[in-house]
């Protein structure tokens, strides 16, 4: 039962992160960014050619490799996520919705396919591992690496949660959620402020990507679909835009499939975690925490 | 991804018609036997796409055989063969227009089809056209389960390799076994296989079968779940990427057994996959490889001077494939699709790398597997099953 929850709580984490960035931009420009889960790929990708790159340094010092390409990477999945809302986005922002999600559909197919070119179609394999020992607490098997990529996964939470709710910037975010022409008339640089917002969500999604390579090992050119898809979901269970929500629908959604699993088998995880999404959303259309329609980011 | 392979599908598909019916009447008008020019080979193999990394060994093997035959002056008085390859992209929709694009190029002798998944929907439209097919690797028993009379399968079936997993299993001192593939038709179809197997009186009892979806990193739930069994065998028949990461995670959560892993896990990547020395002593039902066939040392050789790499995976089958094809070809005198079908039927003993070939019933070899297993990261063979 606990190793159950643990199970759980750990995937449940990963999906928050990458949630968490569809969350934003969703709340700021409403648009679903479907890109979202390739720059979790994206993440993983110039990760494994950093570690490459600093080869010495990885066998010695592999965590503090991983935690120095993990910075690295973040502003590399950042600034990649501006310059895609800049080339794919900004153009489009008075066009119709769906020119929007077309275009999004359109940049994750260019993410996939020119990594793979690349890169190659064939899977690699992280040059540094976090295996290790595990311990048990109340009944599960814990390792040392999964509390450290939790505790890394919180962390980015807790200073993305302040940036929001607390600092000038996230401020600006929250006025152009509400209202996009009152907030430029009021001297909000609004270009600016949603390219900082692609900026971190792409960066949280980056730092998701190397933390996934770094621990299951394996990486491939199209290993943002699904995790990108499981994100969405997450992002809706909690209340697209909503920022606590958000996180609440990744960890609800790794616990569903954890007993999901547990209870019907493999065969029928999905169609369970995904059951218990639409009954969920049929009597609460708006999410976990959507009601703070007058908050949203 | 599915929808941009559907457009180019259609398209490639519509092209291929057309060629087709533009190219109907001088196929049926002329007496294509009196031609002098090159006996024309298709090959349906993935070189785009999960899989590409096979097509290339396949298309090298071929063409192995291929300069061999045509060294020693082709068939049918001097007549040249020539590969044909199209890439299938391991894509149902993909292979259907390859393949009518090699009936409409008029290939003789079909050699490809890597991907059950791919090959199934090809069959129809050699059969119609009255062409053999010699499938070098697809293995799925919906091959054979329509019995068309043009196809022939030289890879070990998917219940060929169940059984040999189950006698593994047991003399390998298996008492309970869990089961696991990726809900695919070719891993599903050996799990089953391989489940009905245990359920015979005498064999290993039968924890679980359990699946998981290939694509996704993260398979702690199903690793919960199969050890609440207390397993002290696991046979995944996935492919290797996955059961890398299976190998893994169940080392983590301290399972103590052994694995067994189906022919599409065959790859030192599965053992980098699991990392450090998880990997070690992981066993693997597989079909011969030419780096574990007695007597293929000169072969491969043959094969580095040619292509400037080592032979992989499959590399044996296609080459055997197409040496099959040419004696066929001879043995039929002809290149009329049910005489070289005839042939083939009619052939006993000739050597491939499997062993002395005579097609049962279903037009499948008989045995061919044998056991492998990691050793300082690589597969290596283990002992052959009779």
């Amino acid at each position: 039962m606990s190793q159950l929850i643990w199970n759980g709580l750990f995937v449940g984490s990963f999906y928050a992160l990458v949630a968490l960035g569809y969350s934003m931009v969703y709340g700021v420009i409403k648009l679903l960014n479907f890109a979202h889960g390739d720059l979790y790929m994206l993440g993983a990708f110039s990760g494994f050619a950093m570690l490459g790159v600093l080869g010495g340094l990885v066998q010695s010092q592999s965590l503090l490799a991983l935690l120095l390409v993990l910075v690295a990477t973040m502003a590399v999945t950042g600034l990649a996520g501006v310059a895609l809302e800049r080339v794919a986005y900004r153009p489009l922002r008075g066009a119709p919705r769906l020119s929007l999600l077309i275009t999004a559909v359109g940049a994750s197919f260019a993410l996939e396919y020119g990594t793979r070119i690349v890169a190659g179609p064939n899977p690699k394999v992280y040059q540094v591992r976090l295996g290790g020992t595990s311990m048990e607490v109340f009944g599960a098997r814990v390792t040392v690496q999964q509390l450290v990529l939790v505790a890394i996964a919180i962390v980015l939470m807790a200073a993305l949660n302040w940036l929001v709710m607390r600092s000038r910037q996230g401020r600006a975010m929250r006025a152009i959620a509400l209202d996009p022409k009152a907030a430029r008339l009021m001297g909000v640089d609004v270009d600016a402020v949603i390219a900082r917002t692609f900026f971190i969500g792409s960066a949280l999604a980056g730092a998701a990507g190397v933390m996934a390579g770094g621990y299951y090992g394996k990486i491939d050119f199209l290993m943002g679909f699904i995790i990108g898809l499981k994100a969405f979901t997450a992002a809706v269970i909690g209340g697209i835009g909503n920022m606590q929500g958000t996180m609440l629908g990744g960890l609800l959604l790794g616990l569903l499939e954890s007993f999901g699993t547990d209870w019907l088998g493999g065969q029928w995880r999905d169609v369970f975690a995904f059951g218990c999404l639409i009954l969920f959303l049929t009597v609460r259309p708006t999410g976990l925490l959507g009601e703070r329609v007058t908050e949203r980011v | 991804m599915k929808p941009m392979r559907t457009v180019l599908g259609a398209v490639l598909a519509l092209s291929a018609v057309t060629v087709s019916a533009g190219c109907g009447q001088g196929l049926l008008g002329g007496d294509s036997d009196k031609d002098k020019g090159p006996i024309l080979l298709g090959m349906d193999i993935p070189l785009s796409g999960g899989s590409a990394e096979i097509g290339p060994y396949m298309k090298n093997g071929a063409q192995l055989a291929i300069d061999e035959v045509n060294g020693k002056g082709g068939v049918l008085g001097g007549r040249k063969l020539e590969l044909r390859a199209e890439d299938d992209a391991c894509d149902p929709k993909t292979a259907t227009a390859a393949a009518t694009k090699l009936v409409s190029a008029g290939v003789k002798v079909s050699v490809g089809g890597y991907c059950s998944g791919a090959t199934l929907p090809t069959l129809a439209i050699f059969d119609r056209a009255k062409i053999p097919m010699i499938i070098p690797v697809a293995n799925s028993t919906e091959l054979y389960a329509q019995r068309l009379k043009h196809v022939f399968m030289i890879n070990g079936t998917g219940d060929q390799q169940a059984a040999a997993a189950a006698k593994w299993l047991a003399k390998d001192g298996g008492t309970k076994v869990a089961v696991m593939h990726d809900n695919t038709s070719y891993s599903k179809d050996i799990a089953v296989r391989t489940a009905a197997e245990l359920d015979k009186p005498g064999a290993p009892d039968k924890t679980a079968v359990e699946a998981v979806n290939p694509g996704e990193s993260d398979y702690s739930a199903a690793v919960t779940t199969v050890l609440k069994g207390r397993p002290d065998y696991i046979y995944w028949t996935g492919y290797y990427a996955e059961g890398g990461l299976l190998v893994r995670q169940f080392r983590q959560a301290g399972y103590k057994g052994k694995f067994l892993v189906g022919d599409g896990s065959v790859d030192a990547k599965l053992a980098k996959i699991a990392g450090g020395q998880n990997g070690e002593g992981v066993y693997a039902t597989m079909t011969p490889t030419p780096q574990t066939l007695q007597g293929a040392e000169s072969w491969i050789a043959s094969y580095k001077q040619k292509f400037g790499a080592d032979p992989g995976p499959y590399s044996t089958q296609s080459y055997d494939a197409v040496r099959l094809a040419a004696e066929a070809i001879k043995k039929a005198d002809s290149t009329d699709g049910g005489k070289i079908a005839d042939a083939l039927r009619g052939l006993d003993g000739f050597q491939l790398f499997s062993g002395p070939l005579k097609f049962t019933q279903q037009q499948t070899i008989t045995g061919g597997f044998e056991i492998q297993v990691v050793k300082n990261g690589s597969f290596v063979l283990q002992e052959k099953v009779q």
